[in-house]
């Protein structure tokens, strides 16, 4: 079981201490190898618990998840050099250089020196970025940090890459930037799960998609797909208005 | 991957956090410039203190009105103590009772003593009487002159000042009176008696006190400002390591770089291992930079130079283990600390409460005894009592291992709560 997916959750529960109501609540999810998979959902839907869950960072109540076959109980040692993750957060060191932050996290994956040092030349370079490579982060502009935050989960070339809404806060020329590369490193043969709150751009940009709501996936298929079967419908945006409703999420 | 993976990959930990404390400024100003100022600054002012108290001398105002040699004695005997400035005149003149009362009401001196004219003469005659009367198998004594020396003392003395002053003062004086009279009786029964007598070899000082620094086994040796400060604030610097420590921890944290290390092959017993072994670096330096001011910088304030006792391996000992309960405490306020502001906040005061207790500030000697007994559960009076004890006993590593022990025990403990705390409450994993 298991082996067909990149990621697949089934029937995955969470409650948190103090809860009522389950966070994830029977999460069954698929993830398909190669796809650019976008995740859906309204704020306190649950998706930020389950990438956290899908990366070893939260233990959860019950449910199996398996990262390309991978059964997650048997521990992250196999699991955590296939994963790279861009968190939604700048989850970088702000004193350190774009160069020192990325040789760090590339340091830990084990990639030999060399070869680090050219993997990190060849990102920095296909993010427009070769220039302040030796430029502190908190000097950095919001759309540059969010670029050596991609860099920095996709330096050990990851067989799967978890993006935690990587556009959010950055320019128009940012955001059309990194989707394009986002669409590039998917051609390359990765799998990419991407959470956005920008419908539009997952229309645009994912092969397929999943609505969350309550803890649990709503619908899934490509975006065309969905598109056809939620008629009068005509756009991502209005299905996920009419699955999930016009009321306000705020959560703590 | 290779096989020496899990050396390298420590390796670019500690670069890490080695980097992010050579760019934080204001933490290595804490770390290193504040300890620096404050060990030079406390040991400079306590050594000032130390002799003021010890240099002082305690103005006395002296009337000698006796022409005899009674009065000459005394006033003999009080110059030669070096305890008092005396004077005997003001503005030239010989004051009077109630001009000495004044002058000591009025805390110009501290003493003031009066002796009356003929006190000399009066016991000469006292003296008389008793041998006459003793001579004369008389069983009553006869009805004796009252010689009143009066000593004055300034009312806002301190009481323990005014104790200590005022025994040394009667001692003396009651050693003149006594060698006096003694030798007068002398004189007289010799006068009277067929057989002379002599007192020329007796000494008064029949009973020697042989005052000797208390010691429990072997311990409680009164150190120097130097001997005391060095140490001490070596220590409250090594444990101030905390407020950089947890800050990092939590500033890690909060940004989300923690999480982004989590999801890398590494572990949480490695992340929080590279911090210890960069501050426990730091903390040697702390150490070395500290005693070094001690022995060599010292001197050049007019301060004696710290004299390390014989047993370097045994402040190597101490200064590890000072170093790993420190760290080991700032790891776990990192973990249990939700913000940074709780973090420095708390981690400030218990380090000040801790110093303050453990005999940092104030040495615990002279400390009340429930004071000092709080100041067992001080970490920093671990390490200050075996570094005292190297200091002043030349102790070696032997005598340091329970200090050594207790401290390194602290830290492992601590760090035990900060990686279950983290687990089961934080990452929930």
């Amino acid at each position: 079981m298991g082996n067909k997916f990149a990621i697949e959750t089934i029937d995955l529960k969470k409650t948190y201490k103090g809860k009522s109501h389950p966070t994830l609540d029977g999460l069954s999810l698929r993830i398909p190898y190669g796809s650019l998979f976008g995740l859906l959902a309204p704020n306190g839907a649950g998706k930020t618990t389950a990438i956290n869950i899908i990366c070893g960072l939260r233990k959860y109540d019950s449910g199996k998840v398996f990262i390309e076959g991978h059964d997650l109980s048997d521990g992250m040692k196999a699991i955590k050099p296939l994963l790279g993750l861009v968190p939604q957060d700048i989850a970088l060191f702000p004193t350190l250089t774009a160069y020192e932050n990325l040789k760090i996290f590339g340091g830990l994956y084990g990639i030999e020196k060399p070869l680090l040092e050219k993997r990190i030349d060849q990102l920095l370079e296909l993010f427009d970025l070769s220039a302040s490579r030796h430029s502190y982060i908190n000097r950095f502009s919001g759309g540059m940090k969010r670029r050596v935050n991609m860099i920095a989960g996709m330096l050990h070339a990851p067989r799967i890459l978890i993006l935690d809404e990587p556009t959010v806060g950055v320019d128009a020329q940012s955001r059309i930037m990194i989707l394009e590369k986002l669409i590039e490193i998917n051609r390359s043969g990765t799998t990419i799960l991407f959470i956005s709150h920008y419908l539009e751009e997952a229309e645009h940009i994912c092969t397929e998609v999943a609505f969350m709501d309550n803890g649990s996936v709503i619908c899934q298929g490509p975006p065309a797909d969905l598109i056809d079967a939620y008629k009068p419908c005509d756009s991502m945006e209005s299905i996920y208005l009419t699955l999930t409703g016009k009321w306000m999420r705020d959560t703590q | 991957m290779d096989e020496g993976y899990p050396m390298k990959k420590f390796r670019y930990l500690i670069y890490k956090d080695y980097l992010l404390l050579k760019r934080d400024v204001a933490g290595l100003l804490l770390m290193f410039l504040m300890p620096v100022i404050l060990v030079i600054l406390m040991t400079l002012l306590q050594q000032s203190t130390f002799q003021a108290i010890t240099d002082a001398s305690v103005p006395l105002l002296l009337v000698n009105n006796d022409q005899g040699k009674l009065g000459g004695t005394i006033d003999k005997e009080i110059e030669s103590s070096g305890i008092f400035r005396v004077d005997r005149q003001i503005k030239g003149k010989t004051p009077s009772l109630e001009e000495l009362e004044k002058e000591v009401a009025s805390s110009r001196y501290t003493l003031g003593i009066y002796i009356p004219e003929n006190t000399t003469v009066d016991i000469q005659k006292n003296v008389a009487r008793y041998v006459l009367s003793a001579f004369s198998g008389e069983e009553k004594l006869p009805a004796l002159d009252r010689v009143e020396l009066i000593i004055f003392v300034d009312p806002t003395t301190k009481a323990s000042f005014y104790t200590a002053i005022m025994s040394t003062l009667k001692e003396r004086t009651q050693k003149i009176e006594f060698a006096y009279i003694l030798k007068e009786i002398t004189r007289q029964v010799n006068d009277i008696s067929p057989i002379p007598i002599s007192t020329a070899g007796f000494s008064g000082e029949q009973v020697y006190i042989d005052i000797r620094d208390a010691r429990l086994e072997g311990k409680n040796l009164v150190p120097t400002p130097v001997q005391h400060n060095v140490p001490a604030w070596s220590l409250f610097a090594v444990f101030f390591i905390v407020i950089s420590l947890s800050g990092s921890i939590i500033r890690e944290r909060q940004d989300g770089s923690f999480s982004r290390l989590l999801t890398m092959p590494c572990s949480y017993t490695e992340y929080l291992l590279s911090k210890a072994i960069v501050f426990t670096v730091v903390a040697l330096i702390q150490f070395v930079l500290i005693f070094l001011i001690g022995v060599f910088i010292f001197p050049l304030f007019g301060l004696d130079s710290l004299k390390l006792g014989t047993s370097p391996p045994a402040l190597i000992v101490l200064a590890l283990s000072s170093a790993i309960a420190a760290i080991g405490y700032g790891i776990a306020i990192g973990n249990i600390a939700n913000t940074y502001h709780q973090s420095s906040v708390f981690g400030a005061i218990s380090i000040v409460i801790m110093a303050a207790i453990g005999g940092v500030w104030i040495p615990t000697f002279i400390m009340s005894e429930p004071m000092r007994k709080m100041g067992l559960f001080s970490p920093m009076h671990w390490g200050l009592s075996g570094f005292l004890d190297v200091f002043l006993q030349d102790a070696g590593i032997k005598a340091v291992l329970p200090e050594s022990g207790i401290m390194l025990l602290f830290g492992l403990a601590c760090f035990a709560i900060a990686v279950t705390f983290n687990y089961r409450r934080r990452l929930d994993v």
